[in-house]
């Protein structure tokens, strides 16, 4: 029996479940429902989930047997009848728990609870196990290279005949140039935004102009990518680089940076508005109340209280911008470079993961290998960014509270 | 103590330093002030009182021009203050506001040092030409909210880490630090501890010889202690406004009568 229907099946036996747990409850009430500890839906409901959770678990279990190898794909038959007769003794243990003084409300309750603890690890567990990957990879990788040419390497040459140059720093300086551009842009602009849409503009102004900035969230960022590399590369090329004597590339730093900027305004004013709005008003009735004008409020009280959250919204808008991807290959190009001409071409970390991962690879190549390597610094570097972020927004939020 | 001073006040010629004509405030579609008219007195303690929802406050904010942050509030009617209308084209709410200060009810400092936060009116209003007169000012002020003994060893403290009372009694400094004609006060005491309370009843006591105060409360007991003249708000109008002790003792009308005696509100 294939899984899926084992599932249907456990799912119409807890409907069933459900439907004589309750009735059952009724009955043995008789007509004083009080004398029942829990409520009849309470008992159903018991019922139920006392014959899925065995019918999943072993599914669940099952499932990772199999991924683990050490069951055959052709046992799924097996495995469906298994999750059926597990879901079928949850039921009749279930049924025949039923009495006034069952407490089936707390049963409930803490299979709920289980449940929700379940989701919790799995979200943490496959944080762990990729994490674990990373680590893995990267130490062949640290076998077959000298970690210190990694991190102190001002090269970036790969080639797969071997003897590749592998220096992470041409990689990392593009990746923070780039980020540093993109927050010049990002941070005021969507700061500003920010402080107009809360403290100046109308109702009617905020109604229209607020959806109309969210609108670029949700902008797919390779649809930013194809915007840096026909519009903003050119533009910069033309306007800027060639009439100064910069140089003539298509692909720069500064306009990655730029696009990138634009992609993160959103995302920037949307957590300062929260932040802004989460100063309580009576600060601005009182620094109103005092004479100060708007702008001397929000410069002097508003800001300075809503600083810690906004410090911790523009690491977070750091963190993504460090792990862009499509507008740095379709913006920035991919050359590796240590330099500091915002008019040339560079690239991120990100892009060389990339393009190591990507055509024949051989996983057994340091040249392969590097982009785990690369990835794991990119992690520890954003997971920094976030720890410090979340940190300093927490510290914020216990201010008001 | 309150009896002499009240006796005082009353042998005392006093200038009218606010005078309210006609005023009516809505918000959108509801009446909150209907027509009010009052006039209050310099280096007086005026007591608003009333059941709540009954306007205190707004009128209150009328008179620092503060209903103006809130869009949908509009005001009619003329007030005068010195004589000087504060609805006029020309008059900067920014301005009147540092002559018309106001303490709220939850204490609010800002999340700055206790320096800061007096500091913070002479500051944007250039009230000091050097450090030197800061300090003086600051000190000065929070001596006048009874406050400098408990913080002159701190005073580069958070005010937030104040203690509730020593907060409001904070916001007293920080008003009275601009240097204004008027103080407003928004019920000052309704988040703080009966001691607390009685350290601030003594300070408004105190300011009222060089300013003319006004203090919403919904303690009948409160407005008895501190003020010299109060007024009876009740569902947006004036009722009534006289000599505290004529308004506790003999009150013309009978609404004023129920409410001093507990029947509404
Ligand atoms: N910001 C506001 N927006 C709309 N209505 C308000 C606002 N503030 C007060 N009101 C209304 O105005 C009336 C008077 O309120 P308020 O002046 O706060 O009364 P009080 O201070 O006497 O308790 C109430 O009915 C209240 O609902
Ligand atoms: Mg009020």
């Amino acid at each position: 029996m294939p899984l899926s229907w084992a599932l249907l099946a456990s799912l119409l036996l807890a409907v069933a479940g459900y439907l004589i747990g309750r009735s059952r409850a009724f009955a043995v009430a008789g007509s004083d429902i009080r004398s029942l500890h829990s409520r009849p839906i309470y008992h159903g409901a018991s019922v139920a989930l006392m014959t899925l959770t065995p019918a999943i678990i072993v599914m669940i279990a099952a499932s990772l047997l199999r991924m683990a190898k050490a069951l055959s794909p052709e046992a799924v038959g097996l495995v469906g009848l298994l999750a059926l007769a597990a879901g079928i003794a949850g039921l009749g243990w279930g049924i025949t728990r039923i009495g006034a003084g069952y407490q089936a409300r707390n049963v409930v309750e803490r299979i709920v609870m289980g449940v929700l603890i379940f989701c919790s690890s799995i979200a943490i567990l496959t944080t762990a196990g990729i994490v674990l990957s990373l680590i893995f990879e990267t130490g062949h990788f640290f076998q077959k290279y000298n970690w210190l040419d990694f991190f102190l390497g001002t090269e970036w040459t790969p080639r797969f005949q071997g003897n590749s140059a592998l220096g992470i720093l041409p990689l990392l300086w593009g990746t923070l140039y780039i980020s540093l551009i993109a927050l010049l842009v990002a941070v005021p602009i969507g700061m500003f935004a920010a402080i107009y849409m809360s403290e100046y503009a109308s109702k009617r102004v905020r109604g229209i102009a607020k959806p109309a900035i969210e609108v670029l969230a949700g902008i797919p960022t390779i649809v930013y990518g194809l915007f840096a590399l026909i519009t903003v590369g050119p533009m910069l090329r033309d306007y800027f680089a060639q009439p100064l004597g910069l140089g003539n590339s298509g692909s720069s730093v500064l306009t990655a940076g730029l696009v990138m900027g634009i992609m993160l305004i959103p995302f920037v004013s949307s957590l300062s508005d929260d932040i802004i709005n989460a100063v309580p008003q009576s600060m601005r009735d009182g620094a109103l109340g005092l004479g100060s004008t708007p702008s001397e409020t929000i410069r002097q009280v508003v800001l300075p209280a809503a600083l810690p959250g906004v410090v911790g919204a523009v690491l977070l808008a750091a963190s993504r911008a460090i792990g862009e991807t499509m507008i740095v290959v379709l913006g920035a190009g991919a050359a590796a470079k240590l330099g500091l001409n915002p008019f040339e071409a560079m690239t991120t970390i990100t892009v060389k993961i990339v393009s190591q991962l990507t055509g024949d690879n051989d996983f057994a190549a340091p040249e392969t290998l590097v982009a785990f390597a690369l990835g794991l610094t990119l992690f520890v570097i954003t997971l920094g960014l976030n720890i410090v972020a979340l940190y300093i927004v927490r510290k914020y939020r216990e201010q008001y509270e | 103590m309150y009896d002499i001073n009240r006796a005082e006040s009353a042998v005392t010629q006093q200038d009218i330093k606010i005078s309210a004509r006609n005023v009516q405030v809505y918000y959108g579609d509801t009446h909150a002030i209907k027509d009010v008219n009052v006039e209050i007195l310099d280096k007086t303690v005026t007591a608003f009182i009333g059941p709540s929802g009954c306007g205190k406050s707004t009128f209150l904010r009328c008179i620092n021009r503060m209903n103006d942050t809130i869009d949908i509030a509009r005001i009619e009617g003329q007030i005068r203050l010195d004589g000087e209308d504060i609805y006029d084209r020309r008059v900067d709410p920014v301005q009147l506001r540092a002559k018309v200060g106001m303490v709220f009810q939850k204490p609010n400092p800002f999340p700055k040092s206790i320096y800061d936060n007096v500091a913070y009116g002479p500051r944007i209003h250039g009230l000091a030409r050097n450090k030197t007169e800061l300090d003086e000012i600051v000190e000065k002020s929070l001596r006048g909210s009874a406050l400098w003994n408990e913080v002159k060893d701190r005073l580069d403290e958070p005010g937030t880490g104040l203690s509730g009372g020593q907060q409001q009694r904070l916001c007293i400094a920080r008003a009275v630090a601009t240097a204004p004609e008027v103080l407003l006060m928004d019920e000052p005491c309704s988040a703080l501890d009966p001691i607390a309370t009685g350290q601030v009843e003594e300070l408004i006591d105190q300011l009222r010889s060089e300013y003319s105060v006004v203090i919403v409360t919904h303690s009948m007991q409160q407005a008895a202690r501190v003020s010299q003249k109060t007024a009876f708000f009740h569902l947006g109008n004036l009722v009534e406004y006289g000599e505290t002790d004529d308004i506790f003792t003999k009150p013309q009308d009978s609404r004023t009568e129920a409410y001093i005696s507990g029947r509404i509100g």
